[in-house]
């Protein structure tokens, strides 16, 4: 076996390659994209599109780099410029503020309202998780996907999404306010008791207060 | 610089930063580090915050884990091996031929003949050396 140059790598290889190094995240994507598309046809067809893609220009992928963040930014260049079907939210002021401000001055959260998320988070079911991230806008559904479920850092997001930094950490402020707001929502609407004084769940991880 | 008093309305809204671990990427790093430092009800709300957002990650995670259909897997493998096909056209020159030349003809009888791939048997440079 000789050492080849990748310019030089017969299709055959480059195929075995991207099956090797690739395909391994199918999962992965298509989890991603049943929550981008909503439904399980369009997500199928969104995978299925994004590695072709993917495999077309696969020469021009650069080894040693990430290829799940570059699969991601397939994934979801392909979903915005193809998918959207006309379901077009209406568009989010992004830029508003500044950069850094990524919202407006808030304020101290009452104890009661504390109470009220962590008994949603704690009790409802994962249909209800869906069905929330379903809810929230677009632009904010895939930043928090990308941050929450992927685990990707913000600044990779923005090369993901074609966004400035400052208007990924925005809509991921944004989008985690509203998935906690709704999924309090549901609770409130199931019964759950969310009365009751504050658990005061937080106090055994020795904080300081 | 280093003088701005800061409220607990600015510190709370830069929650984010401090969640994602990026406080340091904003200007006011230093001056919200030191009211956490003194404002029990604001570090107190940041710990309240990371607890949430440890939630939700988890409740997210649990709820997203899907696996893709079978099929999927089977289509994506067929559609490489096809390009493949495609492109390895030194190797599989008779095969290509064959799968490839497609003939169309319409509800008028009018014939289309396509050889789009076959115009590209003369990129020859990807030679497999398989020695």
């Amino acid at each position: 076996m000789t050492s080849k140059d990748l310019v030089l790598e017969s299709a055959t290889d480059r195929t075995s390659r991207f099956e090797r190094d690739a395909l391994v995240f199918t999962n992965q994507l298509y989890a991603a994209a049943l929550r981008y598309t909503r439904n399980p046809e369009d997500a199928r067809d969104l995978v299925q599109d994004t590695y072709l893609k993917a495999f077309a220009s696969f020469h021009q992928f650069e080894e040693g780099t990430n290829l799940r963040a570059w699969l991601y930014r397939v994934l979801t260049t392909t979903f915005i410029n193809n998918y959207r079907k006309g379901q077009r939210q209406p568009l989010i002021a992004d830029n508003e503020l500044e950069d850094w401000q990524v919202a407006e001055a808030q304020s101290h959260t009452s104890d009661q309202g504390k109470s009220a998320e962590t008994v949603a988070l704690e009790t409802l079911p994962d249909s209800d998780i869906k069905r929330a991230l379903q809810e929230i806008p677009e632009e904010f559904r895939i930043v928090v996907y990308l941050a929450d479920v992927e685990g990707f850092a913000y600044k990779e997001i923005a090369e993901i999404v074609g966004a400035p930094a400052g208007t990924v950490m925005s809509r991921l402020h944004r989008g985690r306010k509203q998935l906690r707001e709704k999924l309090t929502d549901y609770a409130k609407e199931l019964g759950y008791s969310t009365d009751a004084p504050a658990p005061k769940k937080d106090s055994k991880k020795g904080g300081a207060q | 610089m280093s003088f701005i008093e800061i409220q607990c309305g600015d510190v709370l809204s830069s929650v984010v930063f401090i969640i994602e671990g990026e406080l340091q990427e904003i200007p006011q790093a230093e001056a919200i580090n030191s009211h956490l430092s003194i404002c029990t009800a604001c570090s107190a709300e940041i710990e309240h915050e990371r607890l949430m957002h440890q939630m939700l990650q988890d409740v997210l995670r649990r709820s997203c884990d899907e696996q893709a259909p079978e099929e999927l897997h089977q289509s994506i493998h067929q559609q490489m091996r096809a390009q493949m096909a495609g492109q390895a056209t030194t190797e599989v020159v008779t095969q290509f031929s064959m799968t490839e030349i497609s003939i169309e003809i319409d509800e008028y009888g009018n014939v289309e003949h396509r050889e789009i791939q076959i115009e590209q048997t003369h990129i020859q440079h990807f030679i497999d050396d398989e020695d």
